[in-house]
């Protein structure tokens, strides 16, 4: 599928990483993308379930354009919600729907899709999704 | 030939590294054998078990039982009952015995140590029939207070313990909580699910009324486990799963059950993976395991003195008898981060609460890394274990 921009050319910088560690300490390093979701606004509305660490995110729409705010304990899972949100924010929340969590397969960051108790990204994924859906 | 070499799939490479696997307290590998006997079970003897005369149903019902044969001589067991794994035997407990044996008002007492498998069936039981639960504690030590389980005895019906903590590795005092548990006129069950990979438990001796564990922790298939049931106690078990190969008969008005083991077996059962749990029986029965568990114990050891020196907090105490297993925080990288960078040089750990919340919660944690040791594991194994760890902690602490 055609991803944003943005997101497109981390794809290609992520593709040109063979080394698994090299590939985690980018991710590592994309824990300062998230917009600021403090930790005084974490409660289990925000909790994303599933994940072993502490990770909280809230969707705003305004006028159409998505933002996403997040945080984690987890540097690599916070990591994960910068890629996220290099991908969602700014961007339509009709485009944003169309997005599918393929893309962490494709840059080496995930083993699996499949919704489970350790696949931290997924499950980021899935309630930003359903959050967009609720709000647009 | 090393050990290693047994288990094929040791020899293969995690992200460009050699695997270095120690999440064995969640399952262990398997050695060439285990995978051979059930792809010849599947490619020669493939057949349901206990009714049809001809060769092929023999043979699969030769292979079956003869599982249970390895079970009872391993363990010195009157009853073994084949389950899909601890945590469907300590179910057979609950519902098999529980139902028919307890009523409201009765008591069963856990410990803060247990799996949740051996919390959830006795929580749902407990409301289904107005039981009280009490949770022995552990101490500073990561011991059971002792004292408080023999307070918390008083008018037991049950006691629930686990042999081996797979947070924290401790071996419980099993002799000293079963001699109680029966001075006080209770049942105990032992969930050894993290004990009998390490140490060949003679369950006649042991005395308890119950063990569960699972094959997959002793290089097993998974999908497999059994209880052992004293037999006094297996005379006051019911049927908790109900099907064909339970019963002795049935018409339009009733059934009546089998007297052994197969009567708590409901349905085609786990022929090939009873197969496999037969070589590995054959295949440890060659190994010198308080040896082995000795050796690694010593690893585990090493290895936690190692993390504290590079100011991990390290859960447990790798006394004689303990299990191999290594539970650790770092002060400020998280479990989970650590664990993905051990995947992406090779190692393989794991992170989490290990389905043991109550344990967390009175270590005042949500999480540990925890890297398990099983028979195939080296000194030089932990070595690089350890040169990796510094190489994280030196990169993002």
């Amino acid at each position: 599928m055609t991803y944003p921009a943005a997101l497109q050319e981390l794809i290609n910088e992520f593709t040109e990483i063979d080394d698994k560690m090299e590939i985690l300490e980018y991710v590592y390093d994309l824990a300062d993308e998230v917009v600021e979701f403090p930790v005084e606004n974490w409660n289990e509305n925000t909790r994303v379930l599933g994940c072993q660490s502490e990770a909280h995110l809230e969707v705003f729409i305004d006028g159409e354009i998505v933002t996403l705010r997040s945080g984690a304990d987890a540097k690599i899972v916070q990591g994960m919600m910068g890629i996220i949100t290099i991908a969602i924010n700014g961007e339509k929340a009709e485009d944003v729907l169309q997005l599918k969590p393929d893309f962490a397969l494709e840059m080496g960051i995930l083993n699996s899709l499949s919704p489970s108790r350790s696949n931290g990204f997924r499950n980021i994924f899935d309630k930003v999704m359903s959050e967009v859906r609720l709000k647009r | 030939m090393p050990l290693k070499d047994d288990f094929p799939i040791l020899s293969r490479e995690v992200n460009g590294h050699p695997l270095v696997y120690l999440d064995n307290a969640a399952t262990t590998q398997k050695p060439q054998v285990v995978i051979d006997a059930m792809t010849q079970y599947y490619s020669n003897s493939n057949a349901n078990v206990h009714r049809a005369v001809h060769t092929l149903a023999g043979e699969a019902t030769e292979g079956y039982e003869g599982c249970r044969r390895w079970i009872k001589n391993w363990f010195n067991a009157q009853r073994a009952i084949l389950t899909s794994g601890t945590t469907e035997a300590i179910n057979l407990v609950a519902y098999g015995w529980g139902r028919a044996n307890l009523q409201s008002g009765d008591v069963i007492v856990l410990t803060e140590m247990e799996h949740h498998s051996d919390i959830v069936p006795w929580q749902i039981l407990a409301e289904e029939r107005g039981i009280e639960i009490r949770y022995v504690p552990v101490l500073e030590d990561f011991t059971l207070d002792m004292e408080a389980y023999s307070i918390s005895l008083q008018n037991a019906k049950l006691v629930c313990v686990v042999h081996t903590s797979n947070v924290l590795g401790v071996r419980n005092s099993v002799d000293q909580l079963i001699s109680l548990a029966h001075q006080a006129g209770a049942k105990i069950l032992i969930d050894a699910a993290q004990a009998v990979p390490h140490d060949r438990i003679n369950f006649g001796q042991l005395n308890a009324d119950f063990m569960a564990f699972s094959a997959h922790k002793m290089c097993g298939p998974t999908g497999i486990g059994a209880l052992l049931v004293k037999n006094d106690a297996f005379e006051q078990m019911q049927p908790f799963m109900a099907g064909g190969d339970m019963i002795e008969s049935v018409t339009t008005s009733g059934s009546t059950y089998q007297t052994n083991e197969h009567k708590f077996e409901a349905g085609t059962p786990r022929i090939a993976e009873a197969i496999g749990w037969s070589a590995a029986f054959e295949w440890m029965s060659k190994l010198d395991l308080p040896a082995h568990h000795e050796r690694l114990l010593n690893i585990a050891k090493w290895t936690a003195e190692q993390l504290r020196g590079l100011g991990f907090t390290v859960y447990g105490r790798h006394q004689s008898g303990d299990a191999a297993v290594v539970s650790f925080l770092h002060p400020t990288i998280h479990s989970e981060d650590f664990a993905r960078f051990l995947d992406a040089k090779g190692f393989a750990v794991r992170t989490g609460h290990h389905c043991a919340q109550p344990l967390l919660n009175r270590l005042g944690i949500t999480g540990t890394i925890r890297a398990s040791f099983y028979l195939y594991n080296s000194q030089l194994e932990a070595e690089k274990f350890i040169e990796t760890v510094q190489y994280i902690v030196e990169r993002f602490a």
